[in-house]
């Protein structure tokens, strides 16, 4: 399994007038070759920023202030408008949360899958035409061709996302990336998205990059998991592995909060709320919430240290704590 | 769709209908008046000063000059048609522009045209055109008319445009789809024209109908002041031709009066019905 998409140390701040918001700082991680992965954190931990510079694509008065983006070994100027834009659609292909204002509604879902065709292919109309059906026709819409005149509120949540990730699949791209993609849509209408994001992943040997706050979603969907608080990585593994042994106090927090059917143990919340990101903590930026917290936690910045096999965590105390779940 | 829901709206029908027939008026009605534009031919002729409704061949009456009130109205339509209209695209191509360029670049540009369309708000528009109206006059445009008093209402109409296209382009901006577009390779252009602009263009449509009738008031105040264009059949010149009768010859300001009232009030109709029929949030 090679190595897909690499984002080295991103650094992503926000201009406002109340101060510089460091939404990202200093974020790494890997994604693989057909591998999924979860970027999981709460409300703000930068999640979305992270994919969303990845790509090029931070609006105002967002800025990638450092950091490298390397797609196959090869970095990418993320300076270079021109440059980023053919990374986008063509090789990573983004769904955002709300498939309800991610269609323009002016145009027929045929119309929208033609556009970003045409954008990455050359060619004709009909030839763009012929691949925007067979797109439908791969995520599960029936009646493609009649679906392809249809405008937007015509559809129903769940199709309108199916057309979303029809339209981010249209450059045949190598990452998907799905920014919580059931967020907006109802229980059963979420089981069939994600079922169909699982089979795409394997048909067409494309990378995921999972983007939620659900643990429930990363147990089942990825298989490593990048939890993220406040801009900065908390911890890295392979999902199993978070799942039996987290390292770090707050991703234990995060599973705390999820509940369990074989539990009848009260759920724990996550006592405060994620800090100010234009002050952030001194320190570990968890300490204020963290149950474990000690002197060194609000003195120095825990380093993103190896502690296991391909798993990284940031906490000072992870050697002497155990953190494991109870069965 | 729109279409439909357009012609359920009552008042906008009656609206759509008085601007056809307003439209139809000012290109065919020459084929209709009896009389050339600014004629006098009835001073010569003994049918001067003829009160309305007595002689059919001018059933409007007559002005004591001679000239025949229902030709004038007739060719008023096209000059009132051509002021109302061009100033108009001349407005919203600026507003559009503007508000476009002030929307889209959050930055001190933006900011900078904004301050200008603010500006334009509080000034005393209606008096600044009479002084460029008869600056332009004496100094320029003596041939030029009434594309004179065109440019000027076009120059001053622009804001309310621009400010209504910059307010939409920023809430239309931060919406998912044109992230979307973004993240999918999408040029820069391509999102503003073809996303951006035409997801704004129902509120600019209707705008722009209430500006045409707007525009066509204004063109009567201008004229009725006397500072239009003395050469060109307009109502606001009949108007103010008829102010001077007043006393002997009612109908010579009354007819224009309620063709001017008629054809604003169609223009608004119009752009009220449309802002239902445009409004994506209504839909059935």
């Amino acid at each position: 399994m090679g190595e897909l998409l690499r984002v080295d140390d991103l650094k992503t701040y926000f201009f406002t007038e109340a101060g510089v918001v460091k939404a990202v700082d200093g974020i790494s991680f890997t994604v693989n070759e057909g591998e999924p992965l979860g970027l999981v954190g709460e409300s703000g931990s930068g999640k979305t920023v992270t994919v969303l510079a990845a790509m090029g694509i931070v609006a105002k008065p967002g800025k990638i202030v450092g950091g490298k983006i390397f797609f196959k070994g090869e970095e990418l100027q993320a300076s270079s408008e021109k440059e980023m834009r053919k990374i986008r659609g063509k090789r990573i292909g983004y769904v955002s949360q709300d498939p309800n204002s991610s269609l323009d509604p002016l145009y027929t879902v045929g119309n929208q899958l033609v556009e970003v065709v045409k954008t990455h292919f050359e060619e004709s109309k009909d030839q763009a035409w012929e691949r925007g059906v067979k797109l439908l026709q791969l995520v599960g819409i029936s009646e493609p061709e009649a679906r392809m005149k249809a405008y937007p509120y015509e559809l129903s949540g769940g199709m309108r996302q199916r057309v979303a990730i029809a339209r981010a699949l249209a450059g045949e791209p190598e990452l998907l990336v799905a920014d919580e993609p059931t967020t907006n849509l109802d229980v059963t209408i979420q089981a069939q998205v994600l079922d169909l994001l699982r089979t795409l992943g394997k048909e067409l040997r494309m990378s995921l990059i999972l983007i939620t706050h659900d643990m429930g979603l990363i147990a089942e969907m990825t298989e490593r998991v990048v939890v993220l608080y406040a801009g900065k990585v908390a911890e890295e593994a392979a999902t199993p592995e978070v799942f039996r042994s987290p390292k770090h106090p707050y991703t234990a927090a995060l599973l705390a909060s999820v509940p369990r059917l074989d539990q009848k143990a009260a759920l724990v919340p996550i006592g405060g709320g994620i800090p100010n990101l234009i002050t952030p903590p001194s320190g570990c930026r968890f300490n204020p919430r963290c149950a474990y917290s000690k002197g060194i936690c609000v003195d120095a910045i825990p380093p993103l240290e190896v502690s296991g096999e391909r798993r990284l965590v940031a906490c000072h105390r992870w050697k002497e704590l155990d953190l494991r779940r109870k069965a | 769709m729109a279409w439909r829901r357009f012609r359920r709206n009552k008042s906008a029908l009656i609206g759509g209908v008085i601007v056809s027939f307003f439209v139809f008026m000012s290109v065919y009605g020459i084929f209709f008046a009896p009389l050339p534009p600014r004629s006098f031919y009835c001073l010569y002729n003994g049918c001067a000063n003829l009160p309305p409704f007595t002689n059919w061949a001018h059933p409007l009456g007559t002005e004591p000059s001679g000239i025949d009130v229902f030709s004038e109205i007739l060719h008023g339509a096209l000059g009132d048609l051509y002021v109302g209209v061009v100033a108009t695209a001349i407005s919203v191509a600026i507003g559009l522009l503007v508000g476009a360029f002030a929307g889209y670049r959050s930055g001190s540009a933006g900011a900078i045209l904004l301050g200008i369309t603010q500006v334009f708000f509080v000034l005393p528009v209606l008096i600044i055109i009479l002084l460029f109206a008869r600056i332009g006059q004496l100094l320029v445009a003596h041939g030029l008319g009434l594309t004179l008093i065109v440019v000027i209402l076009g120059i001053f109409g622009w804001p309310t445009i621009a400010f209504v296209a910059r307010g939409e382009i920023m809430r239309v901006k931060e919406l998912e789809f044109v992230e979307a577009a973004k993240s999918l390779g999408a040029s820069n252009n391509r999102i503003l024209f073809r996303h951006i602009l035409l997801n704004i263009l129902s509120p600019i449509i209707v705008l722009s109908s209430l500006l045409v009738a707007g525009n066509i008031l204004t063109e009567v105040v201008i004229s009725f002041l006397g500072f239009g264009d003395p050469s060109t059949s307009t109502w606001g010149l009949l108007l103010q031709e008829g102010f001077s009768y007043v006393r002997t010859s009612w109908w010579v300001s009354l007819f224009p009066g309620i063709a001017v009232v008629i054809a604003v009030l169609g223009f608004n109709l119009l752009g009220d019905g449309l802002a239902d029929a445009l409004n994506p949030r209504i839909r059935e």
